[in-house]
């Protein structure tokens, strides 16, 4: 739910409640008011009478206008004062009216008479009803006017926060870009900003730290590999080594470009992840392919595999050439060194789609896990676990699809360019 | 001819040096920035081996100093970072190549001896080795200047031997220097590559010049 929604509808509901418990407090008050207002009145009234049958000693005629009726009637013991509300028939109209009246007694040469001045409630009852309706009405009117307000201006007020939140929603690490949010001069808002302001730049300064920290390290560790690599060289060039010497020296010249082809694959994951390839163009896969194809085309033979290329005209594919020339390497060398002797490479590049299949031996592992960064065929001890990692992270950065499958000892490794 | 080391790190440029010196080159080493714009403002250089990240400075502004000296030294640069950046930026302020560290000395030994036959020879060169004649302009080998019949990759084999004469060679070092270093595991399909030139060799009237060094690779000796 929408914050103004939530805050429309405690809003309208507590003003609702508010004015309706008013509104009856408002009736009852102005009830009593007026009611007092018509006990006056008749107070009044029953001071002339008094003060009539004082100077004349006698009864004054009964009365009876519209507003007021007098009358008089003997009783036996002095009635006690009181003021009372009836309904009465109106035999006129043949309604019910409300009037309100005032009992006395009065007291003639000894003979007790008890008074009743009446005087109809009906005018203040009107006048009650106009000035709820009136009330009412500017209730209503109060409430839209809030709900308009709420609408209207608070959308306004909410603006700087919608930026700021669009701004978030396009931040973006790689661009290096800080946030630029507007000053909106409420303070709440200000606040807010500011934290998002210290939150990003730190973000910022994080992830560059990282980043220079895996490339520095990777960097770092080339060196050492150098001189440990080329003190072997020169130890290879000596004579006088024995046979298991040799064989040490070997393994460990071996494992040092392993570790170096390791490190150098690692870092060239990190740059992909980082974007550090951004410049695109339009790149000739086919062109790619036959050379690579070429390339390795004595590596094919050694091991007698029978290469089928079908490679058609494909309109150009907007991407990073080098990485591009890394994609197709890698599916081609992974081709050859998860093949066996005999076996079959198929090449088929069509429209949108590359697929490289090679016969083999069936995954150790699940299929999901093959691209996984370290996940190899157990066979396969030399390889570094890394190649068809680097092809996912090439394909997930201009977001191809990259499948796998494997039918009749076939395996197949797809690419669907958009 | 005379090279130049560029590198601060010194057991990578004592080795560097060993090896070329063993190649008749005669090797000088400078380890920061300072010396080495002192020693290439001084002297000509056949090749700089340039490293990018040096004590005191960039290697990058020592090839800009150089250029803008308006000397032609041929410069290769060996660097730890293997960016594209970098190498696009050396390759720009006018080196003739770049090698990413860490690499053999073989490769980077081919690699100088491009670079000189380039700037010297204006790329028309004939290398020699007793009878065997390798133009490197027309990518043809001849023995007696009999042509060989020779693949690509097995005249890029000799040429790399020749370079090399005398030294051992492991067999990643020659598989990488033919395919490049994506090619990893088992590496016998090169006994098949050297038993093809040998072959050739011995054919066109040669002594057996390929060594085969147990456990560790060839050599290319007479």
């Amino acid at each position: 739910m929408k914050l103004l929604a939530k805050y429309n509808r405690v809003n309208i509901l507590a003003t609702s409640i508010v004015f309706m418990i008013g509104g009856v407090c408002y009736y009852f008050i102005l009830h009593l008011v007026l009611i007092k207002q018509l006990d006056k009145d008749l107070r009044v009234e029953e001071q002339e009478i008094i003060d009539y049958v004082m100077v004349h000693n006698s009864l004054p005629d009964s009365a009876d206008y519209n507003d007021q009726q007098v009358a008089f009637e003997q009783v036996a013991e002095a009635a006690k004062r009181k003021f009372g509300s009836f309904d009465i028939l109106k035999k006129k109209d043949d309604e019910y009216i409300t009037i309100r009246r005032l009992m006395f007694p009065v007291n003639i040469s000894g003979v007790n008479y008890k008074v009743s001045v009446s005087k109809s409630q009906q005018e203040t009852e009107d006048l009650i009803q106009l000035i709820v309706s009136i009330t009412l009405a500017m209730v209503i009117l109060l409430l839209m006017v809030l709900f308009i307000i709420n609408r209207f201006v608070l959308n306004k007020l909410w603006l700087p926060f919608n930026n700021t939140l669009k701004q978030l929603r396009q931040f973006n690490l790689q661009s290096k870009k800080n946030l630029e949010l507007n000053d909106s001069g409420i303070n709440e808002f200000k606040e807010l900003n500011k934290a998002v302001k210290v939150m990003s730049s730190q973000v910022l300064k994080d992830y560059e730290s990282l980043k220079s920290f895996t490339e520095n390290a990777s960097h770092e560790i080339q060196t050492p590999l150098a001189v440990i690599n080329s003190k072997l060289e020169l130890l290879m060039q000596s004579e006088n080594f024995t046979e298991q010497q040799m064989n040490g020296v070997e393994t460990i010249y071996d494992e040092i470009r392993r570790l170096s082809r390791l490190n150098q694959s690692l870092l060239l994951l990190t740059k992909i992840d980082n974007h550090q390839f951004r410049e695109t163009e339009e790149v000739d896969l086919a062109r790619i392919i036959v050379k690579q194809l070429n390339n390795y085309e004595e590596l094919i033979a050694a091991k007698q595999i029978t290469l089928t290329q079908n490679i058609s005209e494909t309109p150009p594919v907007l991407m990073n050439e080098t990485l591009a020339g890394v994609l197709i390497t890698n599916l081609i060398t992974n081709a050859i060194k998860h093949n066996i002797d005999h076996g079959s490479i198929e090449v088929v590049l069509k429209e949108n789609r590359l697929s490289v299949s090679n016969s083999g031996s069936e995954l150790s592992c699940r299929p999901e896990e093959l691209f996984e960064r370290f996940k190899k065929d157990t066979h396969q001890t030399e390889s570094l676990g890394l190649g068809l990692s680097i092809v996912k992270k090439i394909c997930e950065q201009y977001n191809f699809k990259v499948s796998y499958s494997f039918i009749n000892g076939i395996h197949t490794l797809s690419i669907l360019f958009p | 001819m005379k090279i130049l080391i560029i590198e601060d790190e010194k057991a990578l440029s004592e080795s560097i040096a060993t090896y070329l010196k063993g190649q008749d080159y005669i090797c000088e080493i400078a380890t920061d920035f300072n010396s080495a714009i002192e020693k290439t403002e001084l002297y000509d250089y056949d090749c700089i081996l340039l490293d990018i990240t040096l004590p005191g400075g960039s290697g990058l502004s020592v090839l800009k100093e150089l250029r803008a000296n308006n000397k032609m030294d041929g410069v290769l640069i060996i660097s730890a970072k293997n960016s594209i950046d970098d190498k696009v930026a050396g390759l720009t302020l006018g080196a003739d190549d770049y090698l990413p560290k860490p690499f053999h000395l073989s490769e980077l030994n081919a690699r100088i001896g491009a670079i000189i036959r380039r700037k010297r020879f204006g790329g028309s060169s004939i290398i020699r080795f007793n009878d065997i004649s390798i133009d490197t302009q027309a990518k043809v080998a001849a023995v007696n200047n009999t042509g060989l019949d020779l693949t690509r990759k097995e005249y890029e084999l000799l040429l790399y031997f020749i370079s090399n004469k005398r030294k051992v060679i492991s067999k990643t070092a020659i598989a990488e220097h033919l395919w490049g270093d994506e090619m990893s595991g088992n590496l016998d399909f090169i006994y098949t590559h050297i038993k093809n030139l040998r072959k050739k060799l011995v054919e066109a009237g040669e002594a057996d010049y390929i060594k085969t060094v147990y456990g560790m690779g060839y050599k290319f000796t007479d």
